[in-house]
């Protein structure tokens, strides 16, 4: 049972084209070793220099918005650099393009704010979504923000089409949010 | 007044902060490598502060810049940014600043960066080289 449960699991995985798949608690060790094998796998595979960026570019930000937003958190005060939090994040390649996926639990209230940026981030044209970043980047960052709020933009920036996202009430206080971004 | 003697500073590269190299005393100022450290206002504060120093006490003088980046996240974009608001600022008083943007051939990121922070400059000799 335990090696045939988990074989199906394997072959599940890589019948999705998944490079990787953590679930649990990420910190920033683990988002720069992730970051590392990501990085050597895709050079291994010839991948081009401009689409090893990019991708690698939507993991950082994907993996530092868990461990900055999720609502499981083990972090102290003034110990924030240290921080650990609970998610998962996932990249595959799909039909020859590569996909970058990441959840996290959050507080309702804080989902519909997030939800407005990411809708207004999806209909924006590359153009637009270059716009937006320069302007983001020029000004202040939201006083929520623990980064420098450009973390979503730069996400649409590299992506290849439009970003899907979702979120599943999962209790009265909390839901669960998934991004999912093609490069 | 007594005068603070300039001294240079340097930082070595690690696995997720670049080489910082900053020569105040021949007014050259490099960084090289990648950039996304665990928390960037702890790393990119102090080179803010220093570089914002420096500029105003060399008025009137040259400074020559070169960035040679191969990623950076969208904290480290952010520094950068107050870095090259600190430039266009130091000319406005009278530096001469020459900002070299370096990319790899073929790195378009890392070219369009370049093309938008340029955007920012009015008064730096800002220069886009690919290597």
């Amino acid at each position: 049972m335990l090696a045939s449960d988990h074989h199906r699991m394997k072959l599940e995985s890589n019948q999705q084209g998944i490079i990787f798949s953590f679930n649990g608690f990420i910190s920033e060790g683990i988002l720069f070793a992730l970051g590392d094998a990501l990085k050597k796998k895709m050079s291994q595979d010839d991948t081009d220099v401009c689409t090893m960026k990019r991708v690698f570019s939507v993991f950082v930000e994907q993996a530092q918005n868990i461990i900055r937003y999720s609502a499981e958190t083990l972090a102290k005060a003034g110990m924030e650099a240290n921080r650990i939090s609970s998610g998962v994040i996932t990249v595959g390649s799909e039909a020859g393009r590569f996909f970058v996926v990441c959840g996290n639990v959050m507080r309702r209230e804080e989902a519909l704010p997030l939800q407005a940026r990411l809708e207004k981030i999806r209909n924006l044209d590359p153009a637009g979504i270059k716009a937006f970043y320069l302007d983001r980047i020029r000004n202040e960052p939201d006083p929520d923000s623990l980064g420098a709020s450009l973390g979503l933009i730069e996400i649409a920036r590299r992506a290849s089409e439009p970003i899907q996202y979702d979120f599943l009430d999962i209790d009265e206080l909390n839901t669960f949010y998934c991004m999912k971004v093609f490069i | 007044m007594r005068e603070v003697p300039v001294e240079n500073m340097f930082i070595p590269a690690m696995e997720r902060s670049p080489e910082v190299d900053f020569r105040f005393l021949g007014n050259r100022i490099f960084l090289r490598g990648e950039a996304y450290p665990e928390d960037a206002a702890a790393f990119f504060g102090p080179l803010l502060k220093r570089l914002s120093a420096h500029c105003d006490a060399i008025r009137g003088q040259e400074l020559q810049v070169e960035f040679r980046l191969d990623y950076f996240n969208t904290s480290s974009a952010k520094a950068l940014m107050n870095m090259i608001q600190i430039l266009e600022n130091a000319v406005r008083t009278g530096t001469q600043v020459t900002l070299r943007w370096c990319f790899q051939k073929d790195d378009e990121v890392m070219r369009e960066f370049g093309e938008d922070f340029s955007m920012e400059l009015q008064h730096v000799d800002f220069q886009l080289v690919e290597i």
